[in-house]
């Protein structure tokens, strides 16, 4: 049995990018229909159990992982909001140098003023602000002591949240509905705007004819079939899905870029043993920065969970482990993430199976920072006072002497797959994210970014997807949170007039 | 094996579901677990797991200063009075 929808613009995916592009269109006057594959997630079947919301709310039970040197666990969230329903809601702007750096080398041509507008929209449709001290709670006021004491350059993380009440569960859903992901924020305005959401649905192809995007098929639960038809697609599966339904439709290749140049910021913790009380879930688990390295690749954010996630991620075993874990109201955690030169891959698996095979080796240099980065994490900890740092390494391994091979990395901001270029012997897409030699084509995720961001993605992923938005509806982005432009208040334009 | 263990590893791609599956197995078993113990990575991994097993317990994780029903009590009510989604 099989369906037909027409639209304006069929928007694949409803995370960072599908969902705030659908919002804006759909408010423009747009005809859209957004398809997610995963399901729609309610805040009441959030229990607050990490192993329970892992296999719930990620993809692969948090399990996808590369392969390679070392393999990196990529947790990726699937369903309405993607991995913005269960990432920690950090907010950072992409650091202006790097963005004069995609004008230079990739001939992006990301207009300063544009892009703050783009930027102050999403921060006032999110509720960005920065956390309070009180709210970041101890495991944060840990690291801010350490830092303050080194005189480690330092602040309180911006973030997506309205009404937090510090719940520490950011990453296995949030159960007061603070945290602003696009599913409670973008998808509302969308639908109450006209867009058509429909989740289950499993795109197995982009329609192209003539050069021109058609639409997309679909596969429902119970083996119907969807055909949308429309003359704009937007893609935003993902960096590890985009380049796939790219590669299956037959699309994006010439470049020979696609698919390559993946990067992952690549992260780990560690823990330490403190002589006061912590309770590091009470609070905001991803609160508190140091950025003293931060031109060096190294950034340090605050990272923490419940007793079972800590029971995963602690890096002991035996009767270490069990003695650690019966302090855990004394331990405290931070993160390090590496703005990484390692590039991967991402391509189809063999045989019938359409999952990914994501290839990832850790360059040398990247290593290099992980061994300064774990040992500054190390003073960190010792100049806050604490009693025991347990590093996640193997015993006997040294931060100077470790090996890619000694490292237990996590990643959560994949990008790169279907990278941005002006050269199109050089990228997927042109400057306004559109697939080279495909009228109508375009992606709007991270997999468009042309270099590692060295800083959480998805303020910019939001972003660069409102200025793709107002570029098909060929208006400029307004000045202000939402500007002279409200959805409700101007002339729609006809379909025709849309930017092809 | 605990519902929600088994829950987490029933959502895992299938090559880790049954590795992992079957290291469970052997780790519980007194000479599986020794001979697991010679292997650094795979007995930090099962250690990890058998632990957040352990933890997901609401009585072992209230010991530990973590309630979760209270946590999902609160959400609840305060979604409930302010009219959050």
């Amino acid at each position: 049995m099989s369906e037909t929808l027409n639209a304006d613009v069929c928007v694949i995916g409803a995370g960072a990018g599908g969902a705030v592009a659908a919002a804006e269109l759909a408010e423009g006057g747009a005809r859209v229909v957004l398809l997610e594959q995963g399901p729609a997630h309610d805040a009441d079947q959030f229990s607050a159990r990490p192993l329970e919301m892992l296999g719930r709310l990620y993809r692969d039970s948090g399990q996808t992982a590369t392969l390679g040197s070392p393999p990196i666990l990529l947790p990726l969230g699937r369903g309405l909001g993607g991995t913005t329903l269960v990432n920690s809601g950090t907010c950072f702007r992409a650091p202006e140098p790097l963005l004069e750096r995609w004008r230079c080398e990739h001939g992006l041509e990301l207009d300063g003023l544009a892009l703050d507008h783009c930027y102050e929209r999403v921060e006032h449709a999110l509720s960005v602000a920065e956390v309070s001290p009180e709210l970041a709670g101890a495991n944060a006021a840990i690291a801010r002591r350490g830092a303050e004491r080194l005189g480690w350059s330092h602040g309180y993380l911006r973030r997506n949240a309205r009404g937090c009440v510090g719940s520490g569960v950011c990453v296995f859903g949030c159960p007061t509905s603070a945290k602003q992901h696009t599913g409670i924020t973008y998808l509302p305005r969308a639908r109450a705007a006209g867009a058509q959401v429909i989740t289950g649905a499993d795109v197995r192809r982009i329609l192209v004819e003539g050069g021109s995007a058609r639409g997309a098929q679909a596969r429902l639960a119970g083996r119907r079939a969807l055909e949308v038809h429309a003359p704009r697609v937007v893609l935003a599966a993902g960096t590890i899905h985009t380049p796939l339904l790219l590669a299956r439709s037959s699309l994006g290749g010439d470049s020979g870029q696609l698919g390559h140049n993946l990067v992952l910021h690549p992260a780990t913790a560690a823990f330490a043993l403190m002589d006061e009380i912590v309770d590091m879930a009470r609070g905001v688990p991803q609160s508190f920065y140091v950025d003293e390295f931060a031109g060096q690749g190294i950034m340090f954010e605050s990272v923490a969970g419940p007793p079972s996630y800590v029971a995963l991620a602690l890096p002991l075993t035996g009767t270490r482990h069990a003695a650690a874990m019966s302090r855990y109201r004394n331990l405290a955690q931070f993160g390090l993430m590496v703005s990484d030169s390692s590039r991967g891959r991402v391509h189809l698996g063999s045989g019938r199976s359409s999952r990914p095979l994501i290839r990832y080796d850790l360059v040398e240099s990247d290593v290099a920072k992980f061994r300064i980065g774990l040992r500054r994490l190390q003073e960190l900890f010792e100049a806050a006072g604490a009693r025991e740092v347990y590093l996640p390494l193997a015993p006997r391994v040294a931060p100077e002497h470790l090996r890619a091979r000694d490292l237990k990395l996590l990643a959560f901001h994949p990008l790169g797959t279907a990278r941005a270029d002006a050269d199109p012997a050089r990228g997927v897409l042109d400057s306004d994210l559109r697939v080279h030699g495909v009228r109508g084509l375009y992606v709007a995720d991270g997999s468009v970014m042309p270099s590692s961001l060295g800083v959480n993605p998805q303020l910019t992923i939001m972003a660069l997807a409102t200025r793709l938005a107002f570029h098909l509806l060929e208006r400029t982005v307004p000045d202000g949170p939402r500007g002279s432009y409200d959805g409700a208040s101007e002339v729609s334009p006809s379909p025709a007039s849309m930017s092809p | 094996m605990s519902q929600p263990l088994d829950g987490f590893l029933a959502a895992a791609p299938a090559p880790q579901r049954a590795g992992l599956r079957a290291l469970l197995a052997l780790a519980r078993r007194p000479r599986g677990a020794r001979l697991i113990e010679l292997f650094p990575t795979l007995e930090q991994l099962t250690c990890g797991l058998l632990a957040a097993e352990r933890c997901e317990v609401d009585s072992a994780a209230r010991a530990l200063g973590w309630d979760a029903d209270a946590v999902v009590a609160r959400g609840r009510a305060l979604r409930c009075a302010e009219g959050r989604p």
